[in-house]
């Protein structure tokens, strides 16, 4: 077993973006150390650089003091370097007991995959989690018939199967639950006992408090502090995580008027049920910025979904008191709809298409055929400069701009239709500090201006910051619902990890 | 999400179908032909379906590791095209044997070839294969312009009245390679195979050595065309530089039929030799129906083009169920 | 991936330029004289605009994406070669029949391709190469052996001819001109054509965005078949007599063509321009090959070469290592 990693000074590059410039870690056997950043400040970069996965562009690692070079994930995973990883590992179509091994099977005399060790080595790991499990699970259950959380567990238990000294568990309590993620502590306090390090890459002060020993901060692709954790406090973990004192400056509290004028109910939906929605009703006014919280993966983001069309559902939903239920997103966009999904590179964006095309996608056939794509260009011009859109021309592919920018094009492309009702998957998410505050400028305005917006963010802070009411969802269902005095972190994340509280509804 | 027993069943063990049709088409072969079973109709129908058997271990393998190979039919036009002029009508069995041996070398280059630029480079299989079968097809018609040459007597007969312990010699060469597939299925290869053909990336993450996989596919497709290169001269006993061009199409139906996915990640090799062995009989089938010889090339393609529909057709039943 | 500084139609079109003076060069080439070096120039682009049309269907397909491809595209050509042969009969008055029943045909098949690719899941490429084989055997069917029929002047007025006696410019090469230009219309200032590179980089992003994703894909494989019929329809227009095997020479240099011509094999980018550049760069190395009396199976072997370089340029995919 080794005694200790260090990464100095590392500089990562995809293409022209930076994702690490000066990324620090130390870890040490027996310590669990929290490695510490907002969305998009390199955490992942920095975990797989660690774990082999991607070649580093600059700066060193050390192992026990000796310079090391991973040249594939099978360097790392030889010498003891196990990961959690954020997006699942697991093949698909392949069981519980087939994950866990791969690579590792053990073997008869043969050669042979030796399936009587598999089934029982598989049980005594499904034990350390036992009575977490929602479902019955089983060493043969095909990996795509379970629920995230579970899939999440198989990822935890698919790392430590080969018995590594170093754990690096990627955001790995997003998609737990309150029992699980206790398991997974008790778990983690069990492996210093062993010898093992850890590596807690996360943004959620709760836990990092709970199990970690040390930290480290990344920021934009910098390492910003590292110590004990018993030498720091909430408060100044966040300030090293983002560069001004609160992004809610700004907050909404003091944008809003103060008479609350009661606006007409715009969307109402009632007993909707989808994949992974469990029917879900309430009603939305107009003007409203209504916040969805909870846990990622609890059926918010297939609520919006089928809000848009894109995914088919049963219940009733109503907008201005008409009936509707789309079939397509084509549908809901005639109808005023608009959905920033929430992936932008796989959902929002044509990446290698330009500024323009992208603006513009849904909104080819106003401009006439032959398209007249002199106007096309005047009306993206227009709304780029609206939202402030930093590009070097419209003909540049979108691939070429920053990340809170490149979320702009997102939801320029809708503003382009001025659309009424306006769902939003974590907007946010990776997007720099200043652009941040100028979206939540931006939706304070558009729901001034009467729209309807729904919006999810995993962002706790976001959340309080901006909206007048939050529905938190817990599988698939709407937990609690959060307005004014009400609406409080510890109400939210409370409701979040499905424990009820006392107050509101 | 329940899933009917049925359709958990099915998805399990994907072979179950081309069982099914594998012993439908068996019946209809019988009904027209009663004495199907005797020794030597046995024999004349397998050996006649044993190149496509071959290719389609081959096709099956690579398809399970996520990708596909159109130059297994150019494959096989080479060697048929080396044996049936190097070796001749004149030669003799020795050189027969060596040229055997070469073709097998041959197959195993252009399955490289093949991996090099999917694996390494990683160009996409199609494509890549679809050049690759233009360089191969056009190298055997090269080797032989016109059709003619053709191997020794001696051994054509060899293959044609070969039946140890009153069976097909065919039998024997698909057990031996249903014995190695079921041994390597159940190594850590195996497992290997199924988890680069489901998701590549997730596989390469678990540090799977997905290039050495995909490139071993290729080789052993490479190795199985050969194979049926062979198997095809010993059967017609002449050279075409063309021979090979219609059995591509067929050996990917045959994976089809077996329940493979084209995808990737789901299925074996079990499946496939059912399938090709279905495939062969509905062949015979309508030989046997006396359709019109004008009408044949297309009934034939017709029922190449259901076969690879028919998946298909039932996913979207049953994702219409749903 | 390197950064090619170059636009690929362009590049494509230098290399057809340096391609056709090096020909000159040959013992049977122009050497320095002016006249045979233009009269051969306009021949090479005359012969160019058949692969050039059959190659916009492909251009179509590729560039919608998901493994786009039409392997069917050569068969349709025989097919409305065929049909319109036997249509016009030597009338000229028959001539916008036949045109329209070449194109309905086409689009019958290239829709019964997009059902295949869309609801059925099936892979393009084993789809089209199924539908190939079906249009064959149609084609065995109607043709039963021979075809009469005859083209009709004003075809071969229209297609083979020059402009005027002053002015040697083929006319097929106008209509090409022509055909170009309404498809870059197509490409370029269509919501078709936006939405056919939208769902060729990213069709969730563009369901999402309110695409009809499903019909596009019906629509573009449909629209390719009808513009591999057209290509059918000049053809026979050009040569006057039909042939089984007439539309299969064209189809793998219709992929190779729109693969020189920059359009990624990947879908979401491309162009029709680069396609012609393409067919102009392949129909002279076929023309080279011929002057230097390479036989058929050098061309074969060249043409895939030349493709698997191609790729090996253009189409590398991500590495997994990043």
């Amino acid at each position: 077993m080794a005694e200790s990693l260090s990464a100095r000074n590392i500089v990562k590059r995809y293409g022209g973006v930076v994702a690490l410039s000066d990324g620090n870690l130390e870890v040490q056997a027996r310590e669990v150390v929290a490695l510490i950043g907002a969305n998009g400040s390199g955490k992942s970069t920095m975990s797989k650089v660690i774990n082999g996965v991607v070649v580093l562009d600059g700066g060193q690692l050390l192992l026990d003091g000796n310079p090391i070079h991973f040249s594939s994930p099978q360097v790392a995973k030889n010498l003891g370097i196990a990961t959690v990883f954020q997006e699942l590992s697991l093949i698909p179509q392949m069981t519980v007991a087939e994950n866990i091994w791969l690579t590792r099977e053990p073997l008869n005399a043969l050669g042979q995959v030796d399936r009587k060790a598999v089934k029982a080595r598989t049980e005594e790991l499904l034990a350390l989690f036992a009575g977490t499990f929602k479902t019955g699970l089983h060493p043969d259950s095909p990996v795509t018939s379970l629920p995230p959380d579970e899939k999440q567990i198989i990822e935890i238990l698919k790392a430590i199967s080969f018995d590594p000294w170093l754990v690096i568990l990627d955001e790995a309590t997003a998609s737990l639950d309150s029992r699980q993620v206790q398991r997974l502590f008790e778990l983690v306090k069990k492996w210093k006992e062993q010898g093992k390090a850890i590596i807690f890459v996360s943004h959620r002060m709760e836990e990092i408090f709970r199990i970690a020993d040390k930290y480290s901060v990344l920021r934009n692709g910098k390492t910003v502090g590292a110590g004990d954790i018993k030498d720091i406090n909430e408060k100044q973990l966040v300030k090293l995580m983002i560069e001004k004192e609160s992004v809610l400056g700004f907050l909404r509290g003091e944008a809003k008027s103060d008479e609350k004028i009661e606006k007409e109910i715009s969307l109402e939906v009632e007993n909707l049920t989808a994949d992974y929605v469990r029917g879900v009703s309430f009603k939305v006014r107009r003007g409203e910025l209504l916040g969805i919280g909870g846990l990622r993966g609890q059926g918010q983001r297939h609520l919006l979904h089928s809000l848009f069309g894109d995914i088919p559902y049963t219940g009733t939903v109503k907008l201005f008191n008409t009936e509707l239920h789309f079939k397509h997103p084509r549908e809901a966009m005639r109808k005023g709809f608009a959905l920033v999904p929430g992936d932008r590179a796989k959902e929002g964006l044509l990446y290698i298409r330009s500024i323009l095309e992208n603006l513009l996608l849904p909104s080819w056939k106003r401009y006439g055929l032959p398209l007249k794509v002199g106007n096309a260009k005047k009306e993206a011009i227009r709304v780029g400069s609206s939202l402030n859109l930093k590009m070097a021309g419209l003909e540049e592919p979108v691939s070429s701009l920053s990340g809170g920018n490149a979320q702009k094009v997102v939801i320029g492309k809708w503003l382009m239709r001025e659309p009424q009702v306006l769902l939003l998957d974590d907007p946010t998410k990776g997007v720099d500090v200043g652009t941040k505050a100028e979206f939540y400028a931006l939706l304070t305005r558009l729901s001034d201006e009467g729209k309807t917006i729904l919006f999810y963010s995993s962002d706790d802070e976001e959340l309080i910051g901006l909206c007048d009411r939050v529905l938190v969802m817990y599988d698939g269902r709407i937990r609690s619902e959060l307005a004014e005095k009400t609406l409080t972190r510890e109400n939210l994340i409370a409701a979040s990890l499905g424990v009820s509280h006392g107050g509101a509804e | 999400m329940k899933q009917s027993r049925w359709d958990a069943l099915a998805a399990r063990q994907p072979a179950l179908f081309a069982l099914v049709l594998l012993v439908l088409s068996l019946i209809v072969n019988l009904i027209l032909q009663p004495n199907m079973f005797a020794k030597d109709t046995l024999n004349s129908n397998m050996r006649v379906f044993l190149p496509i058997i071959l290719m389609a271990v081959g096709q099956a393998i690579v398809i399970l590791g996520g990708g596909i190979d159109i130059s297994v039919g150019g494959i096989v036009s080479i060697v048929n095209t080396v044996l049936a002029t190097r070796v001749g009508l004149e030669g003799s069995p020795g050189e027969m044997w060596q040229f055997v041996f070469i073709s097998l070398l041959v197959g195993l280059l252009a399955g490289a070839i093949n991996g090099f630029f999917i694996a390494y480079l990683r160009l996409q299989p199609i494509i890549t294969t679809y050049a690759t079968s233009f360089l191969y097809a056009g190298l055997a018609l090269l080797i032989l312009p016109n059709p003619g040459g053709g191997i020794p007597g001696s051994i054509a007969a060899l293959y044609r009245n070969s039946t140890p312990f009153n069976l097909p010699l065919a039998f024997y060469v698909i057990a031996i390679l249903l014995f190695v597939w079921l041994y390597l299925s159940s190594t850590r290869y195996g497992k290997f195979l199924l988890a680069v053909g489901g998701k590549a990336e997730a596989a390469y993450e678990t540090a799977v050595p997905v290039t050495a996989v995909q490139f071993s596919t290729y080789v052993i497709s490479g190795f199985t065309a050969a194979l049926a290169g062979i198997a095809i001269t010993m059967l017609s006993g002449s050279g075409n530089a063309d021979i090979g061009n219609p059995m591509t199409l067929n050996s990917i139906t045959a994976v089809v039929i077996g329940g493979n996915a084209l995808s990737g990640g789901v299925g074996g090799v079990v499946g496939p030799v059912m399938g090709a062995i279905t495939l062969g009989i509905i062949q015979n089938i309508i030989s046997f129906a006396s359709i019109d010889t004008w009408w044949e090339t297309l009934v034939k393609a017709t029922i190449i083009v259901v076969a690879l529909a028919a998946p298909g057709i039932v996913n979207l039943f049953r994702r219409r169920r749903a | 991936m390197k950064r090619i500084p170059i636009s690929p139609p362009v590049a494509a079109l230098l290399l057809a330029v340096i391609l056709f003076l090096l020909s000159g060069l040959l013992p049977n080439g122009f050497g320095s004289d002016m006249d045979v070096a233009r009269a051969q120039a306009m021949n090479i682009l005359r012969l160019a605009v058949f692969l050039g049309v059959i190659a916009a269907g492909q251009t179509l397909v590729i560039i919608s994406g998901s493994e786009g491809i039409d392997l069917s595209a050569g068969s349709v050509v025989t097919l409305t070669a065929i049909l319109t042969y036997v249509i016009v009969n030597g009338a000229d008055e028959k001539v916008l029949l036949a045109l329209l029943v070449s194109l309905a045909a086409g689009a019958l098949i290239g829709f019964l391709n997009g059902v295949g690719v869309t609801f059925l899941k099936i892979s393009p490429f084993v789809m089209t190469l199924g539908m190939a084989g079906v249009v064959t055997g149609t084609i065995i069917v109607v043709n039963h052996g021979n075809v009469s029929g005859r083209v009709a002047p004003i075809m071969t007025r229209l297609i083979a001819r020059p402009l005027s006696p002053e002015i040697p410019i083929p006319n097929a090469l106008i209509i090409w001109l022509i055909f170009g230009i309404l498809m870059w219309l197509l490409l370029e200032r269509t919501t078709f054509g936006k939405n056919l590179f939208a769902i060729g980089v990213n069709r969730v992003t563009a369901r999402l965005s309110g695409v009809d994703v499903t019909g596009m894909n019906l629509a573009t494989y449909a629209l390719a078949g009808a513009l591999a019929g057209f290509g059918g329809f000049l053809v026979v227009g050009n040569t006057g007599v039909v042939l089984l095997q007439l539309g299969q020479p064209f189809l793998f240099p219709s992929i190779a063509a729109v693969a020189v011509g920059g359009t990624l094999l990947s879908g979401g980018k491309g162009s029709y321009w680069g396609t012609m550049a393409g067919a102009i760069v392949l129909t002279l190395i076929t023309s080279l090959l011929t002057t230097m009396q390479m036989p058929e199976s050098v061309r074969r072997m060249v043409l895939g070469g030349t493709l698997l370089i191609l790729i090996s340029i253009y189409g590398r995919q991500k590495s997994l290592r990043q």
